[in-house]
């Protein structure tokens, strides 16, 4: 067990929802860590998130997934400490905006990090653990390429059954639309539509969906991807926020919403990777080891395996 | 409130005057009124067999915790609990996990055992550690202190000490326990597999702790209705009621029915048990894997 001696506090890295971030050195390892640092709050006590946070970081050991290393107890205040990441993806994607145009990343160090950000959630779906707040800003990466997700402040254990699922779950952006019309029995389809979200973010540079509340946000979905039908999502209408009146659309091209963003042609498999991801009814979506299979990382697993 | 008439007769009424329920197999389908007349029942016969003058532990040997009133609160368990879980929204899981909660904390810090002096600040802080580490709906300390009587500083320096001697593994998983006594053992924070030597690696091994998911939490409910369903088989006497699991329930755990004539053991899951407890229910649970993990 560490104590706090130990590590050396260098510069603020931000400011978490619950906490902020410093860099830190371990003196004895020399080693850079994160450090978050969560004030203990007198009418609250350990904020649930720190409890979360640490409960269910301690049983995801995965080169995808940002390592808790300790905890360490001063008085008001519990200190975090995460391994070292050097940057975020949404920074990443910010400092290669060219004066007010976006861009978005080169294919294959897309398909590498949608790849990582799978195999990372796969390992947190077959633990029985939902994220339920994937974006940009949640996924950290370092010089070598690496990416891992981290901020498990609102995830929770599945399979456990609870009464009360909350639908104010994941930013607004990459919220499914089952979530969206108040659906409290979602699993872990809620984090692949915020993977499909985050993969065309990444191949254009700027989010597909930035709604501002939760009707836009429904809206801007639907525009792209049509309205939901019974026929195709059975369940649809007895969701509480299912609304009948909804102006009917029909689904556009994904790829004509997209190509314009970026120079390289987005082939078949890409474009039907992203159907499998992005689909409006939340059992016709992919799971994560589905994805995993998907031909367009057919370069990948051929090489794994 | 027995009639003198009725008295004479006791012998021949008594089974007819105490009602039956039968149980949902599943507790998430139980009440949580019936969840909490059965938990309560056995804590009050845990009380009963730690403060049992044969089994407990000489008073020069009792460590005081944080857990320890100065006196006995003058409020049962029963109604404790059952205050708890009104006016704090409490759901079925975490009253069932304050249960396993017991055999966590007595596993990470031997000087807890539960007894009247205990009990009361054991389930305050279980119940809100559990409500905040578990569900999407819970509330803050300052109200779950207002609810339980004691005051928030202590009820927030009460469910530091629990996370730090439990190292957060507050999870009700099968094998949590276990991992959080080695954990403690070696003063790490978090196990390193490769670390543990001659013990039974098996258990360990991520792909094994795929297939194992929150069945331990049934297991406690069924192991509890076992225990002390029946209204004789518990000290406690706050509900007249006796209550059983329907009659196709699956026995499929010989461990607890190995069980039943210990009482003692039903929450003290010594890492024997737990392991073959386990693996029973992996066997079952590795044909789901497979099937499940089967393109649809």
């Amino acid at each position: 067990m560490s104590s706090s001696s130990q590590f050396k506090q260098l510069e603020k890295l931000g400011n978490g929802t619950y906490a902020t971030v410093y860099k830190g050195l371990n003196k004895t390892t020399g080693v850079y860590v994160a450090l978050k640092e969560v004030k203990l709050d007198s009418e609250e006590g350990t904020p649930s998130t720190a409890i979360r946070e640490i409960s269910l970081m301690k049983e995801l050991k995965h080169e995808n997934i940002v390592r808790l290393y300790d905890v360490i107890h001063t008085e008001n205040k519990l200190t975090l400490v995460f391994e070292f990441m050097d940057n975020d993806l949404k920074k990443y994607m910010d400092s290669r905006t060219v004066g007010n145009t976006p861009r978005g990343l080169e294919l294959n160090l897309v398909k590498y990090f949608q790849w990582q950000l799978l195999q990372g959630l796969a390992f947190c779906h077959e633990n029985k653990i939902l994220h339920r707040d994937l974006k940009p800003q949640n996924l950290l990466i370092n010089k070598k390429g690496q990416l891992k997700l981290g901020d498990f402040g609102l995830a929770r254990a599945f399979g456990i059954p609870v009464n009360t699922f909350s639908s104010e779950v994941v930013t607004l952006w990459y919220r499914a639309p089952d979530v969206l019309m108040g659906s409290r029995t979602y699993s872990t389809s809620i984090d692949i539509w915020s993977c499909g979200c985050i993969l065309a973010e990444m191949i254009t540079g700027k989010p597909l969906f930035p709604g501002t509340n939760d009707e836009e946000q429904l809206k801007l979905i639907f525009d792209v991807m049509g309205t939901p039908s019974e026929s195709l999502w059975p369940t649809v209408t007895k969701l509480p926020k299912y609304n009948p009146n909804v102006q009917q659309r029909t689904p556009r091209d994904l790829r004509q919403v997209l190509q314009p963003h970026t120079k390289e042609p987005l082939d078949g498999n890409l474009m039907d990777f992203l159907h499998g991801l992005l689909q409006l009814n939340p059992d016709m979506r992919l799971s994560a080891k589905q994805a995993l299979h998907h031909p367009w990382f057919a370069e990948y697993y051929q090489h794994t395996s | 409130m027995e009639s003198p008439a009725r008295e004479h007769s006791e012998d021949t009424q008594e089974d007819q005057t105490i009602p039956k329920i039968i149980l949902p197999s599943e507790f998430k389908k139980c009440s949580r009124t019936d969840l909490v007349v059965l938990i309560s029942r056995m804590l009050v016969s845990l009380i009963a067999i730690n403060e049992n003058s044969s089994t407990k532990r000489p008073d020069d040997q009792i460590t005081l915790t944080r857990y320890h009133s100065k006196i006995p609160p003058n409020i049962s368990i029963f109604n404790y609990f059952i205050r708890l879980t009104k006016f704090s929204s409490l759901e079925h899981c975490v009253l069932i996990t304050s249960l396993y909660y017991i055999d966590l904390l007595q596993t990470a810090y031997p000087d807890f055992t539960l007894n009247s002096l205990t009990a009361h600040r054991f389930l305050l802080t279980a119940t809100t550690v559990a409500a905040k580490g578990l569900c999407d709906s819970f509330s803050t300390n300052a109200h779950y202190s207002k609810v339980g009587g004691v005051r928030c500083h202590e009820l927030n320096i009460l469910e530091n000490d629990f996370l730090k001697r439990v190292n957060y593994r507050i999870l009700p998983r099968d094998h949590n326990i276990t991992l959080c006594s080695i954990e403690q053992k070696q003063k790490t924070f978090v196990i390193d597999k490769n670390a543990l030597g001659s013990v039974d690696l098996g258990s360990y091994s991520y792909s094994n702790r795929l297939k194992s998911g929150y069945n331990v939490l049934d297991k406690y409910y069924q192991r509890i209705v076992q225990l002390v369903g029946s209204f004789d088989a518990s000290p406690d006497k706050s509900r007249r009621v006796n209550y059983v699991l329907p009659s196709n329930f699956d026995e499929d755990n010989e461990s607890s029915s190995a069980r039943l004539q210990q009482p003692k053991a039903a929450t003290e899951v010594s890492p024997k048990s737990h392991y073959s407890q386990k693996r029973i229910s992996e066997a079952k649970d590795t044909n789901k894997y497979h099937k499940r993990s089967k393109p649809d």
